[in-house]
């Protein structure tokens, strides 16, 4: 009886199969174990991460480490990938001339239309008859009045004047309206008062609970309130696109137009094939038109930005940080993109409140194919250190293949697809066992990105924890409401700075999101909205690309191995959009009770058998 | 409960009849060794005993035992009537009810919080020393443990109430709480240590153990 072992050094994990061969030939599984990768892949550092594994997987057997006669580790994927963000508009305010935004509390329900007033000068202009009664006035106060005297003002002052509208730099709308003999829409938290022109025709809107505002966020309500003409409404049409899903906002007409929506000079992409063809795209056409010309090329030699611009920086930036990671003199070639179209919240130039505007963007990744990873240098170094005989055996994609195909239910030709952190890799092993691979860039780390940005979080680490597990709302300190509806209670008092949060089901307890403002309901929207744009997408691209007459019918099996199969909502989105093609999609199950791990480990000790 | 309540209302009838025939709050800690029993003056006057309230936009703030009697001025100097005022403020603008009790049974600010969290119809309740210490307490926690500890009370200003008062509200709608900024300096504890013993010595003064807690 001989012990050989196969090692998997994954981006993140360490995987370890341990199987015997009888003296018959036949091959037995014994144990597997799972640890962290120690230091990068495919660099010595790795070699502590393997004998912890490997350690383990033999201790659960009762053997030493000595008794092993073989050790296989993969040779791995020889790709990295990266990401940039590039937004490709942007709004500015050159004159004050609007406000939108969402205070937490503003009050009165509805819209006035008035002469802005200042109401420093209210008592003068009174006296002077500046102010005349049978005009409509918005009140502008400042922080230095207190709500009591706001209050009291407004009431002296209404029963002579018509005051329909206010706008305080105070948070104090409701405190304002409370005291109020008749009730009016109340805006606040509005920072930039100061910089509110007087005697201009302005329209004010506080949306009705739970809505959003209506008027003001239409090109035509703007009109209707402030007597636009036809030209007039063209030049608003900005403004009524950036005060969509406001809860409350300020329009003020000024004889100019100024709100602009800027497109920036984002670039064209130039694709070279190998067969020395170039290709072209700009990139303000859209994702969906990068992504055609893409899949026309048949085999990229080189993608890059054009100069001095938005896209030729990033590229050259993905190249730059490229260069750096695979440490080699190689020039760096990018064989593979993945774009997709998004929004950032971006704080708008020259905004009176602090307001940010939803700009489009496009998201890339990119992927560069390397030299082989020195894994045979990993393979000396355990050699020297155990004194077992290790080898270097099969491409990864082959591996997993021969180990995925020990998933129950499954059979030739089958797929597989790995949903990495900077690629999407896929595989297919047909009938006669011929294994044709591919990587496409964009994965996890890309939907890491997309979060990020459409949720305007300030750590990448946050943006990567909500990828990875579910959400739910605390509602008191005895239970939460989880994100799919269902209520989940304690036993104990949880932690007091949990109450109200959002938080992430983290599997070491629940870990509150420290971002201010964003509602459990939109965090999920984003996340599945960046998952299905990037893994279902690449799927579809992959697989694609690996089918028989590249037909997605002719692949009756995908199995979906490595650490994003263990995802709790991809599977299920993937085997969603695979039943459309008639395909059997599914997490892997390898040996019958490892799930979508060990697939490489696994297909490394089989191999050896196959090998004879 | 209803025979708890009028028992309690006699009680407190009786103790103000008791003090108010004796002379001036002047010198009350002499009062309160020959009594041994509620000796906290004649402020108490007017005053019902604090009921457990039922609306659930209800926040109840807690105030210490010397709040504006014997106590006008936080130990940083803010007037405690506009303490109280812009912590009001904070929970009406959140478009809650807010409501105050004075609680004579602690002078411990979690204490005087729990116990203002309990008569709260929201379950939220702020405890204020009268040196300016405040705290939002839930009903559901232990009295040591809560929901947010505003402990340097001589960096606090009347901003920072306003924003506890908020908190407290957002609590109560079961909200997203925004974190309130605080400032911090290691001198305070030296530089105040003494006001701070002083002020809380002259609160625990009051404390009376059999003393409800009143409406304020």
């Amino acid at each position: 009886m001989k012990l050989i072992a196969g090692v998997d050094i994954g981006n993140s994990t360490t995987e370890v199969c341990i199987g015997s061969i009888q003296d018959d030939g036949s091959l037995r599984f014994l144990s597997s174990s799972c640890s962290v990768t120690t230091g990068t892949k495919g660099t010595l550092t790795n070699v502590e991460g393997i004998i912890t594994a490997l350690k383990e997987a033999v201790g659960q057997i009762d053997k030493r480490i000595e008794d092993l006669s073989l050790i296989r580790i993969n040779e791995a994927t020889p790709v990295i990938g990266d990401t940039a963000m590039e937004t490709i508009t942007e709004t500015i305010i050159t004159e004050s001339s609007m406000i939108g935004h969402n205070p937490n509390t503003p009050a009165g329900a509805g819209q006035a239309v008035g002469l802005t007033l200042n109401i420093h000068n209210l008592d003068d202009y009174s006296r002077t008859g500046k102010i005349k009664s049978n005009n409509d006035y918005i009140l502008v106060v400042d922080k230095e009045y207190p709500y009591s005297k706001i209050a009291k003002i407004i009431n002296k002052y209404s029963s002579n004047y018509k005051i329909v509208g206010l706008i305080l730099q105070a948070d104090e709308a409701v405190l304002v309206e409370n005291r109020l003999d008749k009730k009016i829409p109340i805006v606040d938290e509005v920072r930039g008062v100061d910089r509110i022109p007087e005697g201009k025709l302005a329209a004010i809107e506080v949306a009705y609970p739970g809505e959003t505002i209506r008027m003001l966020s239409n090109p035509y309500g703007l009109a209707t309130l402030l007597n636009l003409n036809p030209d007039e409404t063209r030049a608003v049409t900005p403004i009524a696109k950036s005060l969509i899903g406001k809860r409350s906002a300020v329009v003020i007409k000024t004889p100019y137009e100024n709100v602009k929506e800027n497109v920036l000079p984002a670039g064209e992409i130039y694709i070279e094939s190998l067969e020395g063809k170039n290709y072209k795209v700009t990139i303000d056409t859209g994702a969906e038109k990068i992504m055609e010309i893409v899949s026309q090329v048949d085999s990229i030699k080189d993608i890059h930005g054009q100069e001095c611009t938005n896209v030729g920086n990033m590229f050259s930036r993905i190249k730059k940080g490229m260069a750096e990671v695979s440490d080699e003199d190689e020039i760096i070639r990018i064989s593979d993109i993945l774009a997709v179209d998004t929004l950032a919240p971006v704080p708008i130039a020259g905004a009176i409140s602090g307001e940010t505007g939803m700009e489009k963007a496009v998201g890339i990744a990119a992927m560069v194919r390397t030299k082989m990873l020195p894994m045979e240098r990993i393979a000396r170094a355990l050699r020297e250190r155990l004194r077992i005989y290790v080898q270097v055996a099969g491409v990864e994609a082959v591996m997993a293949s021969i180990g995925a195909l020990t998933t129950p239910g499954t059979r030739l030709p089958l797929a597989i697809l790995d949903l990495g952190g900077g690629s999407t890799d896929a595989a297919l092993i047909d009938s006669d066992g011929q294994v044709r691979s591919i990587h496409k860039a964009g994965a996890g780390e890309m939907v890491t990105m997309l979060i990020q940005t459409e949720l305007g979080l300030s750590s990448r680490a946050t943006a990567d924890e909500i990828k990875k597990y579910p959400l739910a709302k605390v509602e008191s300190l005895y239970h939460m409401r989880l994100e799919n509806g269902a209520m989940k209670f304690f036993e104990e008092p949880i932690d007091p700075r949990l109450f109200g949060q959002v938080v992430l089901l983290h599997p070491e307890g629940l870990v509150k999101i420290d971002e201010e403002d964003i509602s459990l309901e939109k965090i999920v929207s984003v996340r599945r909205e960046a998952k299905k744009k990037v893994f279902v997408t690449n799927a579809i691209r992959a697989l694609t690309e690996i089918a028989p007459d590249h037909n997605l019918r002719n692949i009756p099996n995908v199995v979906l191995v490595g650490g994003s199969a263990l995802d709790f909502e991809v599977p299920e989105m993937l085997m969603d959009e695979l039943s459309n093609y008639k395909v059997v999609c599914g997490r892997g199950n390898i040996r019958r009770q490892e799930g979508p791990r060990n697939a490489v480990a696994t297909g490394l000790v089989m191999s050896y058998v196959g090998e004879g | 409960m209803e025979i708890d309540k009028k028992l309690i209302e006699e009680i407190v009838r009786a103790v103000i009849e008791e003090v108010s025939l004796n002379q001036e709050p002047g010198n009350l800690s002499s009062k309160k060794e020959d009594l041994g029993q509620i000796s906290v003056g004649n402020f108490l006057s007017g005053k019902k005993p604090a009921s457990r309230g039922t609306n659930p936009k209800e926040v109840v703030i807690g105030v210490g035992p010397a709040f504006n009697t014997h106590i006008h001025k936080t130990i940083n100097g803010l007037d405690l009537s506009e303490v109280l005022d812009n912590i009001k403020a904070g929970i009406e603008e959140e478009g809650m009810i807010p409501r105050v009790v004075k609680v004579f049974k602690s002078s411990d600010v979690a204490f005087i919080g729990i116990e203002a969290a309990k008569l709260s119809g929201s379950g939220i309740g702020i405890g204020l020393q009268s040196k300016g210490t405040a705290l939002i307490h839930q009903r559901d926690l232990y009295p040591l443990s809560n929901l947010e500890l505003f402990p340097q009370a001589p960096l606090l200003n009347l901003e920072t109430y306003r924003a506890i008062g908020k908190n407290a509200a957002r609590y109560a709608k079961g909200e997203k709480v925004t974190p309130i900024e605080g400032r911090n300096d290691p001198m305070t504890r030296p530089k105040y240590q003494v006001k701070a013993a002083v002020m809380h010595i002259k609160e625990t003064e009051l404390v009376n153990r059999k003393q409800v807690t009143i409406e304020w």
